[in-house]
């Protein structure tokens, strides 16, 4: 439903309520005004009542005067001595007068004099004719009020007929006796109930609608007038009104002078002549429940309230869900982009594998031909095997479903890998390639090592990957005191002379796909995901990445992690005494040496030139104290490491145990490099273990040459069973070990893998490779049960995972199985022969 | 979003224009600025002769927008003027009460005129220059003691509709009205003239009479004092007036007999002029004030109305002379409770705005110096200076008043002769 309808809705809603709440009030209101009407009329009728019982009070002492004078045959001076004697009222006079002359006595003097008892009523137009005046006791008979001829009060008359006597000659004639009161003796009985008609007034009319008694509210001189000047009327109307007035009680609403709205209450005075006692009342006086106009006013504030509330809640919302959409939209396009992108990144090394594959058919004769499409298809693979890792990782990633598992791990095995994995790049693109290793007490750290590894790969692949032949990467890597207890402040800083980066893209290079667009960078294969996940992993390891770069520069990458230290040690580790000298060019490995070689325990002499150790090999010769072992480091301005040792060899000393440094890969130089003499290698960074490891062995034992990685004749004999349910991937791994003189037997499943190691003989195989997903018996299955079996060689047979689940919860898994390794697919030869020997070597 | 801030805005345009609306009714009542506690309480009494004055009512109502809690009441005197004196000396003793200009000079009314208040008393704050000066009665001390609320003159009601029906010119002097009435009557009304002639009180001879007597005796002031002292040597000064009289009778201009129908001086009068057929209904300006009431009580008028003004009726070639007399004076009693309170009604009222008001409501000429706001009394506006004659300046007294409205009817009745009536002057009865 479109807004408008919404709004439209609401305001219904709102109008009914209140509508609701309105008619309810003014229904209750008009109860409620209908029954303080009703209060209101019978408070009039009870004054009206209160005013009768005072008017035929008052007659009664009239007729009893009456009486007592018409039974005496009185004159009118005794019947005014003695109803001067009868007074009791200080207000109350009686009047004596004749019918004829309409003058007469009073009881009291005129005022301001003692004597003057005359009064005359000759100007009393209600005394012109008395035939109003009934018989004594027959009713009330009373006048108008009137302004009283002896004091100028307004009085009223209470009235009989009498007869009186001449003094002269005793006849009688007709008088009229009249009691007459103040008007305000009147007023004084009427006693309202103030706390409920505070405003509430009495009038008194006759039945002409002349006021009797008149209060403030009432205006002219007749009721009938007054209405007649403020409201709406015709002589019908009037004489309607005078008809009700006259024969009941009741109400009604008229117009006050002010044109306020008043309730009229009327009511007959009985026993009089058609004497109306009029209640007035200001109508708002009735409506007692006004509050509840507050109560409206509040709930249509309120609702008014909530419907703006409402409006600017439902707008936000709009406006959230339109952001939502276009976020979505963007996510959707995202997506989309992701798709194309992957899609290209994929098909482009898909392309290669293809197509060198049919080439490398078509050239099935051509040795070298074949040879040169099957390392473009191991590149091609490669390359599509670390995309595909790169997308599942930031999958990972961007749902929140990394998780770390933490290893104990060297960090020298990670740095010998890390100088591996970057020496053929390094090599290929002829980079001056430098790995420092400062300060590194700690070697076993608790960490997720697959994850750390991934952080300085990518790093470090970067630089390499970004740096023109020629230039120089250097990596320094070194150990601090941690801020966070048990733990030790790793710096891995790698810095290149590469093409660097613009501020514009360092600003987004953190993000998914985001890949420097230069022309430079358009050759470089690239997922645009390496350092959106080492930042993400970095985060997860509360570490921290900082980047300094300057376009055409290069780049400098630092990465500062906190990692849990090891209880695992090999602090313990010491040389036997000995002299060494160590040869090279970089001061900061030569001091670096001279600490690590220190604190195994040796003595160190440093060169920083091969012409350098010759002199000082020779100078120790002449002394007669040899060094024990010369290290060189290959890489050398005038004379090389090569060069050094065959100087060395011809020179001086064809005995000395020579190790060369290098940090790269020493396939290239060994031939050369055992021609000149050269006993052994050793790779940069100089870890005290590697330092240890090498010089035991070249010093433990015989000298000997450094062996060649092509010999696998250690591996001849070993029989491997493979729970594989593929039968390529079986054929693979199959073929694999057999090309490096291994056997293998087929499981198809977990189940059969188990069975038959329950069949099988003691030591039939060395170890297992096991795939985890697999139908009937996963592998983790399979190697729980395996683990559970009574045969002591078969439950503890080597199990190593070879699967494709390859997130680092997924090595957890294997390992909390049972397992003792991991591998995934698709694998690397050299790890697995590696994985296999470690195994021999613990084995034996 | 926009509906909502419409609405908003409206709400405020409402009660700003309320607001406003308020200011307003604040302005209108800008002119009297109460001087005493306006949260006084008191009752004010006022008595009179009237027996409705809902003009006065009117004013209540209006001062107690400023003292909201004095009650003002009104009330009639039974047989005022001999009952005035005791009634000031009672219990209910009024703060304000009606006078006449014939107490004056009445010892029976010395006790009253003992109890006025001097009006001109600067400190009280009065507006007495609003009235006109030739109704403010002052006496030897310079004091006033009487303030007129209304005035009243002597003239004529004339059925302008009629004129204008007819195509005749309202008459301005004594020959156009001969010759307008001899126009309507030959046109076929018996009398183009009329008014009350069954009493002296209140006739339409007095009615022409008297403010020819007065003009006579403005000419001649040395012998008001005569006249007044009812000497019959002052009768000779009743002759011009009396002679118009009897002319305007014998023309024709005045049917007698058509005006003996008339059974009073007052509702009647109107009502027979509401008829809608009398050209010139001669009345005082007190019988003016009842036919505001009565336009609605006339059948006759209701079915036909018409516009009609009240103007001096053209007694001279120069014109109508306007007697310009008070007519309702009000007096304060001096020892009255709420004295203060009494005065601050008197401040309120004697104001040209509040007397033209009531005057608006009673219908009766205003003693303001203003005339001109109300239609009907508009003619009366228009009379020059010399032909106003204002009997309060000159000195006239209710004796010589009684004396000229005696001959006027006796004469114009045809009991008395001119000569008869001008020798009885001071005997007439």
């Amino acid at each position: 439903m479109k807004r408008p309808g919404i709004i439209l809705i609401n305001v219904l809603i709102m109008v009914a309520i209140i509508a609701f709440v309105s008619v309810y009030i003014v229904s209750n209101d008009g109860r409620t005004k209908q029954r303080q009407t009703e209060h209101f009329e019978n408070t009039t009728v009870t004054m009206e009542r209160i005013t009768e019982n005072y008017l035929e009070g008052e007659q009664h002492i009239c007729d009893v005067w009456a009486h007592y004078i018409n039974s005496r045959e009185m004159t009118m001076d005794e019947a005014a001595a003695f109803i001067r004697i009868s007074h009791v009222l200080p207000d109350a006079s009686a009047h004596l007068i004749w019918l004829d002359s309409r003058k007469g006595v009073s009881t009291r003097p005129h005022l301001g004099t003692d004597s003057d008892f005359a009064v005359s009523y000759a100007k009393m137009d209600f005394m012109s004719d008395t035939s109003w005046i009934s018989e004594i006791g027959k009713s009330t008979n009373i006048s108008r009020a009137y302004t009283n001829p002896m004091n100028g009060e307004q009085s009223l008359a209470f009235c009989n007929k009498i007869k009186l006597y001449d003094p002269d000659d005793r006849t009688a004639k007709e008088a009229v006796l009249l009691r007459v009161l103040p008007v305000s003796e009147l007023e004084q009985k009427w006693i309202i109930p103030r706390e409920r008609f505070e405003n509430a007034e009495l009038t008194l009319i006759d039945s002409e609608g002349n006021y009797i008694i008149k209060s403030k509210s009432f205006k002219n001189s007749n009721f009938l007038e007054f209405y007649k000047s403020y409201n709406s009327s015709n002589p019908s109307t009037i004489d309607s009104l005078h008809d009700d007035m006259t024969s009941g009680t009741g109400s009604f609403t008229i117009y006050n002078s002010k044109e306020e709205k008043m309730l009229l209450a009327y009511t007959p005075v009985l026993e009089t002549s058609g004497w109306i006692l009029l209640g007035l009342i200001p109508e708002s006086d009735m409506n007692v429940n006004t509050e509840n106009w507050l109560l409206i006013g509040v709930i249509s504030a309120g609702l008014l309230l909530l419907f703006v509330i409402d409006l600017l809640f439902i707008r936000s919302f709009n406006k959230k869900l339109r952001i939502a959409a276009a976020e979505a939209d963007s996510a959707n396009k995202a997506k989309t982009d992701f798709l194309s992108a992957m899609s290209h990144d994929i098909r482009t090394p898909m392309n290669a594998i293809i197509g060198l594959t049919s080439i490398a058919q078509k050239n099935i004769g051509d040795d070298e031909a074949t040879r040169e499409s099957l390392r473009k298809i191991g590149l091609a693979g490669n390359h599509l095997l670390t995309l595909i890792n790169d997308i599942l990782d930031i999958s990972k990633v961007e749902s929140g479903k990394l998780n770390l598992s933490p290893v104990t791990f060297s960090i020298v095995e990670t740095v010998e890998n890390l100088v591996n994995l970057s020496q053929p790049m390094v090599k290929e693109k002829n980079i001056d390639f430098n790995f420092r290793v400062g300060h590194m007490e700690k070697e076993y750290l608790y960490a997720d090592q697959l994850r750390l590894n991934q952080i300085y790969i990518n790093i470090l692949s970067n630089a390499v990957k970004y740096t023109e032949p020629g230039g120089s990467v250097s990596v320094d890597m070194y150990e601090e005191e941690s801020p966070v207890p048990g733990c030790v402040r790793l710096t891995y800083r790698v810095s290149d002379t590469g093409i660097g980066m613009t501020e514009e893209f360092m600003e987004r290079m953190f993000q998914p796909f985001s890949r420097q667009t230069d022309s430079r960078v358009n050759s470089i294969q690239g997922t645009g995901l390496g350092l959106a996940i080492t930042r993400k992993m970095v985060d997860l390891m509360n570490g921290t990445i900082d980047c300094k770069s300057e376009d055409g520069k290069g780049t400098t990458f630092t990465v500062v992690i906190d990692i849990p230290v090891s209880d695992k040690s090999r602090d313990d580790i010491r040389l036997d005494p000995a002299d060494i000298l160590v040869v090279d060019d970089d001061e900061v490995l030569l001091r670096t040496a001279e600490d690590t070689l220190g604190s195994l325990g040796v003595s160190t002499d440093t060169a920083g030139s091969g012409a350098e150790a010759i002199d000082k090999i020779l100078g120790r010769r002449q002394e007669g104290r040899n060094y024990d072992l010369v290290i060189i480091d290959w890489k050398m301005p005038e004379m090389n490491g090569v060069e050094t040792v065959r100087r060395i060899r011809s020179d001086i000393d064809e005995k000395i145990p020579i190790l060369l440094i290098s940090a790269y890969d020493v396939s290239e130089i060994e031939d050369e490099a055992k021609k000149a003499g050269a006993n052994g290698f050793v790779s940069k960074p100089l870890f005290r273990s590697t330092l240890y490891d090498k010089i035991n062995q070249l010093l433990g034992k015989e000298v000997s040459s450094a062996e060649t990685e092509d010999d696998h004749s250690d591996l001849d004999g070993i029989h491997i069973l493979v729970a594989e349910d593929n039968d390529i991937n079986w054929e693979i791994i199959h073929a694999t070990l057999a090309m490096y003189g291994m056997t293998s037997d087929r499981a198809e499943n977990g189940r059969i893998c188990v069975d038959m190691m329950k069949n099988a003989a003691k030591g039939k195989y060395t170890l297992i490779f096991m795939d985890v997903q697999m139908p009937e018996m996963n592998g983790l299955d399979a190697t729980r049960a395996i683990r559970r079996m009574e045969d002591p060689w078969a439950s503890s047979i080597p199990i190593i995972a070879m699967t494709a689940d390859a997130f680092s919860e997924n090595v957890t898994e294997c390992l909390n199985a049972g397992m003792n390794g991991h591998i995934a697919k698709p694998f690397d030869v050299k790890l697995v022969i590696k994985e296999i020997r470690k195994i021999k070597e613990r084995r034996s | 979003m926009k509906k909502i801030f419409s609405i908003i805005l409206s709400v405020f345009m409402i009660l700003g224009l309320a607001s406003c609306g308020s200011e307003d009714k604040q302005d209108s009542q800008k002119g009297f600025e109460p001087r005493l506690d306006k949260s006084t309480a008191c009752k004010i009494s006022i008595v009179g002769t009237y027996s409705n004055f809902e003009a006065l009512e009117a004013e209540f109502d209006r001062f107690n927008q400023y003292y909201p809690n004095v009650e003002l009441s009104y009330t009639k005197i039974d047989d005022y003027n001999s009952s005035i004196a005791t009634v000031l000396s009672g219990n209910s003793a009024p703060n304000i009460f009606f006078s006449f200009s014939w107490m004056t000079g009445n010892s029976a009314y010395d006790s009253v005129f003992a109890k006025m208040e001097d009006l001109a008393d600067s400190s009280l704050g009065l507006d007495l220059d609003c009235i006109r000066q030739g109704l403010l009665n002052r006496d030897s001390q310079g004091r006033v003691l009487t303030v007129p609320i209304f005035s009243t003159s002597y003239g004529m009601l004339i059925n302008n509709d009629l004129f204008e029906k007819e195509g005749l010119k309202v008459p301005g002097t004594l020959q156009e009205l001969y010759d307008v009435c001899a126009a309507f009557k030959e046109k076929g009304y018996a009398s183009p003239l009329m008014g009350y002639s069954t009493d002296s009180s209140g006739c339409l001879m007095n009615t022409i009479a008297y403010p020819l007597f007065a003009a006579n005796l403005a000419e001649h002031p040395e012998t008001v004092t005569l006249a007044n002292k009812c000497d019959p040597a002052a009768g000779e000064y009743m002759r011009p007036a009396l002679e118009t009289l009897s002319q305007l009778i014998s023309k024709g201009c005045i049917n007698l007999e058509e005006c003996n129908k008339i059974g009073d001086n007052y509702t009647e009068v109107i009502l027979r002029f509401f008829e809608g057929d009398v050209p010139m209904m001669i009345c005082t300006g007190d019988t003016v004030s009842g036919t505001g009431k009565r336009e609605s009580q006339s059948e006759a008028f209701t079915a036909h109305p018409f516009n009609y003004t009240f103007a001096p009726v053209p007694t001279t070639e120069k014109g109508g002379y306007f007697l310009d007399s008070p007519s309702v004076q009000f007096s304060v009693n001096n020892s009255c409770k709420d004295l203060d309170m009494t005065n601050e009604f008197m401040r309120f009222l004697i104001s040209k705005a509040e007397l033209n008001q009531m005057a608006s409501v009673k219908r009766l000429i205003t003693p303001s110096n203003d005339l001109s706001f109300d239609k009907v009394y508009a003619p009366i506006g228009g009379v020059s200076s010399d032909l106003t004659i204002s009997p309060t300046a000159l000195g006239i007294e209710d004796t010589l008043a009684v004396q000229i409205r005696l001959a006027s009817y006796k004469v114009g009745t045809g009991a008395m002769t001119i000569d008869e009536a001008v020798a009885k002057y001071g005997t007439l009865k």
